[in-house]
């Protein structure tokens, strides 16, 4: 298990002559994932989530905040000595054609880790390539064809499991998937993220899922958690389902509005939200940070920023002084 | 369909001589007949085909999405429209029949050039990096006119900025601006505005919302769909992502191994699908609602270059209808409920149907005749 | 498992790998004629540096009566003031100028490769203090100080020579190698790798510096080269005291003893080194087209 409070990082920007500017990507984030438990970061590019994915797997510093791991506070810790507890978090990253060294055959990049592993745990030779070999058959890949090939030799789909399989090396309580099949061809997608729910079911690893495709994240948490983050601030947060299906926030009915609709099958929502688009970024940071964007803004949301706060259900909490529930998905077709 | 310009002359199909200019609306959307067009690259294993034998009828005035995931073959299919297929790939066989150019791949040189600006406009892959860093967008279009021979640049600009204001951006602004200063969804509207400031009434968009973001992706794309409306077009979208193409076109085409596996009105392509890779590529899209257990995995990897079988369908390596006449006999398209597909399996239960369908009849007209002697 | 044979033992699979290895270096010398010419030629060097100096006797015989000979089937490249075989004394001085490439190559590249890695990787102040020292190395003017130094110093073995020349070289190498190694770190891989755990050390010599190993290949040939023109180029100028054979030597002789450039009867004398530097260039180049392929897996598989 793994929480975080107040969890802060501002980056600086260089360019200018006059120091650059800074970018806040988090502003205050609190999370948590529970031991087994599914939980989904959605938002645009640069909303941070990436940031806070790579804090949560170690990656990365942040400025303020405290994230806490099994009970044991990071910040009690020296650098060092946090590192045990990040490894059992492994990132899985988005491209997986970067994510393997192109010069190493599979056996070779499985090999290392698994070998240090069995020079901790006192285990034989053999059990590293015994072991290779069942984590291949658990992602789903003949260990027999992909041991003694070269990464390019694999399809996009068979090296992001092998990226699984060689976070797997370690025996992780967490994943953290970044967009993990955004670079993989549309249908080989499914299968991968398949992989994913059924090893959260098998093995009990807690998966942080990174996406702003949001469809991908119910097909992989639904039984989870869902936060919509926007400029480094939760908006919205609650169960999966329940986010998806009656959304609070302008911001995530704006999201869920700007999925394409499946003409022939669906239909637009009835409240389907007309999404405007980003106009600049670097407006001042004063009320609500969506405010600018925002169809249903007041007086008061240019003024003052909204909290996190539970709505009519104790689970669900978004940050808007006009929250509102919508049903903006698309609906089946009647036929 | 409405167009701009009042003085639509509505000669439909007429050939406009490329090179001169013309106001808005002196076209009308052209229509596109490809035939058996094959494209080869070259490779150490010899030449292989990209393409192999496409045939597609594209309606005029109809936005048409090219669906495909990659080494389908849709991004060579769109450059064969252009005939700017890059060495080491080469249009081997086939015609490509624009109304008003005639078969583009006998038009070379100066025509061919005249023809991408005024009759064809190609918004690219990365239309969000394929401006001049260096340049303002206004120089640039600048350069564009002069090279197309515009005479009027005042025009040119008056007619940029109206576009651009179209989709909603400040025209006057956007022109003064260079690259760095525009973001991602903005420059891909500034490449919309040069392939049609030039009125070309045939637009190509290759992958138009790849890298956008969700909420800018819905922006482009009703751009797209108003656009294409208001100015009377012909618009072709490639796209590997089957939820794009079902946002916005009327018709959709379906490749795999460069072929075209299915062509119909979007909604029954994507409604009822009826080639098993199309109801399989449907299956693997996660959803929003329903139950997520439904989502289904296609099994197997698309085919490259390299591994296109030579003869027979080149999908059976992943098809859950798979005959024997599938490993030696390539699919010839047939037409099935308002759609062409290319499936042994689909045209053989159409076909059976058709005999079923006959025997009920001749059952019938027995029975009847019977009666009728009763 | 059937087919899993490849995996019988971890050393059994590093043999294999090997095996593929040298087969696919073999398979990439082959796709162009110029790979194997090079190859050819740059052997052929490396057998006169080794052999060369024992198939003649340790002081090469004078004749005399043949003083400049014009070329002919017993001197096909004439022979020298002294009417020593001007073959001979190309062949004999090969290992001299080749050692020394060596050398040099050898050290650049360690030193260059080393100080580039660890500057890149640690980044920090490691990086500022190192890049600082290589940016003192690229200011040390080479000429003047090899002069002044010849003073103190002979020169007599092809080695220091090596030491001398490689020591004043290795500045370009280290600053490219660390721009490669920053780019390279923020590859997922890498990250992967520090994520497992893995040693520093692992990742520097199993992840980061196989990937370079085209760009360092190159450098190596680069370098000898680089070394070849430095150190005949200082023998030609006479800077260096000789008493070994040598091709920048024989040059100097040609030119200042001979008069090679106003009379034709040294001229022979002359372009025999000369053709064999250019020989041994061309060899090099020849094969530094080919490193990208041997060391990519992807393109030397194909």
């Amino acid at each position: 298990m793994i929480t975080g409070t107040g969890v802060t990082k501002t980056y600086k920007q260089r360019g200018d002559v006059l120091g650059g500017r800074t970018v806040q990507a988090l502003r205050g984030v609190d999370f948590t994932v529970r031991k087994g438990g599914a939980v989904s970061f959605i938002g645009e590019s640069g909303c941070g989530k990436t940031t806070l994915g790579r804090i949560i797997a170690g990656l990365e510093t942040y400025d303020s905040g405290e994230i806490v791991i099994n009970g044991v506070p990071m910040s009690a810790l020296r650098p060092r000595r946090r590192q045990p507890y990040f490894r059992r978090i492994q990132l899985i990253h988005q491209d997986p054609y970067s994510a393997l060294n192109p010069t190493r055959t599979i056996h070779q990049t499985l090999r290392a880790p698994l070998t240090l592993r069995a020079r901790q745990t006192r285990r034989s030779d053999a059990w590293v390539d015994d072991r290779a070999e069942e984590l291949l058959s658990l992602v789903g890949i003949d260990p027999g064809y992909v041991l003694g090939r070269y990464p390019h030799q694999l399809s996009g789909g068979m090296r992001q499991r092998v990226v699984i399989a060689r976070a797997l090396t370690v025996d992780p309580e967490m994943l953290v998937a970044d967009e993990s099949v955004s670079m993989i061809d549309v249908s080989m997608r499914l299968s991968v993220l398949a992989l994913l729910k059924d090893l959260r079911e098998r093995l009990g690893v807690s998966l942080v899922f990174i996406t702003h495709d949001i469809a991908t994240a119910r097909y992989v948490g639904e039984d989870g958690e869902l936060y919509v983050l926007y400029r480094g601030q939760v908006v919205e947060r609650g169960g999966t389902e329940q986010v998806i299906s009656a959304p609070e926030h302008p911001y995530t009915q704006s999201l869920l509005s700007a999925i394409p609709v499946l003409h022939g099958l669906e239909q637009p929502g009835p409240e389907r939200v007309v999404p405007t688009e980003a106009l600049d970024e670097r407006h001042p940071d004063a009320g609500c940070l969506f405010a600018r964007r925002c169809p249903f803004r007041t007086e008061r949301c240019e003024a003052e920023r909204p909290a996190l706060r539970r709505g009519a259900d104790a689970s669900h909490e978004r940050a808007c002084f006009h929250a509102q529930r919508r049903s903006v998905i698309p609906v089946e077709a009647v036929a | 369909m409405t167009t701009t310009s009042p003085e639509t002359g509505g000669h439909p199909g007429a050939p406009s001589p490329p090179g001169l200019a013309g106001g808005p609306g002196d076209m009308t959307a052209p229509g596109v007949r490809v035939r058996d067009l094959v494209v080869v690259y070259r490779t150490p294993l010899g030449e292989l085909p990209a393409l192999g034998g496409v045939s597609l009828t594209i309606e005029p005035g109809t936005i048409t999405g090219i669906v495909g995931e990659s080494g389908s073959g849709k991004s060579t299919l769109a450059l064969s429209l252009l005939n700017a297929v890059q060495p080491p790939g080469r249009i081997s066989a086939g015609s490509v029949e624009i109304d008003g150019l005639g078969n583009v791949l006998e038009l070379g040189g100066d025509d061919l050039r005249q023809a991408r600006g005024r009759h064809l406009g190609y918004v690219f892959q990365a239309a969000q990096n394929s401006l001049n860093p260096l340049k303002t967008v206004g120089k640039q279009l600048l350069d564009l006119g002069r090279s197309h021979g515009a005479d009027d640049p005042r025009a040119l600009v008056r007619d940029a900025r109206s576009l651009l204001e179209r989709m909603g951006l400040d025209g006057a602004r956007v022109l003064d601006s260079h690259q760095h200063q525009l973001s991602g969804g903005m420059r891909q509207r500034v490449g919309i505005m040069l392939a049609l400031v030039l009125n070309a009434q045939l637009v190509i968009l290759d992958e138009p919302t790849t890298a956008l973001d969700m909420i800018t992706q819905a922006t482009i794309l009703r751009i797209v769909r108003e656009v294409h409306k208001e100015r009377g077009l012909t618009t072709l979208m490639v796209t590997h992502d089957i939820g794009v193409a079902a946002e916005v076109t009327d018709r959709l085409a379906v490749m795999y191994g460069g072929r075209v596996v299915e062509h119909g009105p979007t909604m029954d392509v994507i409604g009822a699908p009826s080639h098993p890779y199309t109801q399989g590529l449907i299956r693997a899209i996660p959803r929003l609602s329903g139950d997520t257990a439904e989502a289904r995995a296609l099994p197997g990897r698309p085919p490259t270059l390299g591994t296109l079988p030579a003869g027979g369908c080149v999908f059976r390596e992943r098809c859950p209808l798979r005959m024997d006449v599938c490993e030696t006999v390539e699919p010839p398209p047939v037409l099935v409920d308002r759609r062409t597909v290319a499936c042994h399996a689909v045209a053989g239960a159409r076909q059976e149907r058709v005999v079923r369908e006959e025997r009920v009849v001749r059952e019938q007209e027995r029975v009847g005749r019977e009666e009728e002697r009763a | 498992m059937t087919l899993t044979t490849p995996l019988a033992g971890p050393p059994n699979m590093r043999a294999t790998l090997r095996r593929n290895f040298w087969r696919g270096v073999a398979r990439v010398m082959r796709r162009k004629p110029s790979r194997m010419a090079g190859v050819a030629i740059v052997c052929l060097f490396l057998l006169m540096a080794a052999v060369g100096p024992m198939l003649y006797p340790a002081h090469l015989p004078r004749d005399d009566n043949a003083l400049y000979a014009a070329p002919s089937l017993a001197h096909p490249f004439g022979t020298d003031f002294e009417g020593t075989d001007v073959l001979a004394l190309v062949v004999t001085g090969a290992r001299y100028v080749i050692l020394t490439g060596l050398a040099t190559a050898v050290i650049t590249v360690a030193l260059g490769t080393a100080l580039g890695l660890l500057a890149g990787f640690h980044r920090g102040r490691w990086d500022t203090a190192l890049m600082r020292l290589t940016d003192l190395q690229l200011t040390i003017p080479g000429l003047p100080l090899l002069l002044v130094l010849s003073t103190v110093w002979k020169f007599n073995s092809p080695l220091e020579m090596g030491l001398v020349l490689g020591l004043l070289g290795w500045g370009g190498v280290a600053r490219a190698v660390r721009s490669q190694t920053l780019s390279l770190r923020e590859r997922g891989f890498i990250e992967a790798a520090k994520g497992l755990g893995l040693s520093t050390r692992h990742i520097i010599a199993r992840e980061l510096l196989p990937s370079m190993a085209p760009y360092i290949a190159m450098n190596v040939l680069i370098a000898v080269t680089g070394a070849i023109y430095a150190q005949v180029g200082l023998f030609f100028l006479g800077v260096l005291p000789f008493d070994s054979n040598n091709w920048g030597v024989m040059l100097n002789l040609a030119v200042f003893g001979g008069g090679a450039l106003t009379s034709t009867a040294a001229l022979p004398y002359l372009l025999a080194p000369l053709l064999a530097i250019l020989l041994l260039t061309l060899g090099i180049v020849l094969i530094v087209d080919a490193m990208d392929e041997i060391f990519n897996p992807r393109l030397r598989e194909e």
